[in-house]
């Protein structure tokens, strides 16, 4: 009689827990997107190719003959950004209570309405704009060149490493 | 039949669960943040020489210390975005566990939680 008692309160335990689990399995996070990634890696090495091609320095009477590479360089970055955003960013009570978890610890909560690649991506297009900018007014010095490339490097990093972790 | 659920081996099998995911996740967060620590202090140092010697002119001046303050900003963004997604990797697959316990006590087939 115990024993079939305890029995039937654990099926119904267990069938409590279930419902509580069903609600449970969760997503904090966009879903990897792997076009996007291996955008952000043919970009790069476009990137990198126009760093090497500009690294000691440029004047302004040549810029025509970059033109065409920062127009192709920005359009793919802006292009990025626009996928990068074009997913739905997952919010729900457990995002929530992580956020009120660490406002309690003293952690200040940046705001999570972006998903920091397309904030890196921005910024990379930003750069390159301030770049072509620069070189038609007045060309760009060679340490110019090494700190437009120190920035894309690590944003292109912060992106990168963003969306790749994105994969489980 | 219902069969009882061992709890110290459920707790083990969570604890194993968390631990899989942290401890793989863990050596990604230490790799970026030391690339992205170095980084950001030898861009500090690029920009401060730039501005000493002249090299770094007028027009880009208060552009590249203005993106110093966003790199590092973002840094800290693109941290927590990785935490958001160790925290779903290990709240899954805890919750798969339990999960899996269920399954074997009641004898009922669940699907995997996605």
């Amino acid at each position: 009689m115990r024993s079939s008692a305890t029995t039937g309160l654990a099926t119904i335990l267990s069938a409590a827990l279930l419902l509580l689990v069903t609600a449970c399995a969760t997503k904090l996070a966009p879903n990897y997107d792997k076009a996007l990634v291996d955008g952000l890696i043919s970009t790069n090495v476009k990137l990198m190719e126009f760093f090497a091609s500009t690294s000691s320095g440029t004047t302004s009477d040549t810029f025509a003959t970059r033109k065409k590479t920062y127009s192709n360089i920005i359009g793919r970055l802006d292009a990025l950004v626009i996928q990068s955003r074009a997913r739905p960013i997952p919010t729900n009570d457990i995002t929530e209570k992580v956020n009120k978890y660490l406002e309690k610890k003293g952690v200040q909560i940046l705001d999570g309405g972006d998903t920091p690649s397309a904030t890196a991506l921005e910024k990379i297009s930003e750069t390159m704009s301030k770049m072509r900018d620069t070189d038609i007014k007045q060309g760009v010095t060679a340490f110019e060149v090494a700190a437009f490339k120190g920035q894309v490097v690590i944003f292109m990093d912060q992106a990168m490493t963003y969306e790749s972790f994105l994969e489980r | 039949m219902a069969r009882q659920i061992d709890i110290s081996k459920l707790v083990d099998e969570m604890k194993a669960a968390a631990s899989e995911v942290l401890n793989k996740d863990v050596t990604t967060f230490r790799g970026f943040s030391e690339r992205q620590v170095k980084a950001i202090a030898q861009q500090t140092k690029l920009v401060a020489m730039g501005i000493a010697n002249g090299q770094i002119t007028e027009e880009t001046r208060e552009f590249f210390l203005d993106s110093l303050e966003d790199m590092a900003l973002n840094f800290a963004k693109t941290l927590r975005g990785l935490l958001m997604v160790t925290i779903e990797k290990v709240w899954n697959a805890v919750v798969g566990v339990i999960w899996k316990a269920i399954a074997s006590a009641t004898g009922i087939a669940l699907p995997t939680p996605e």
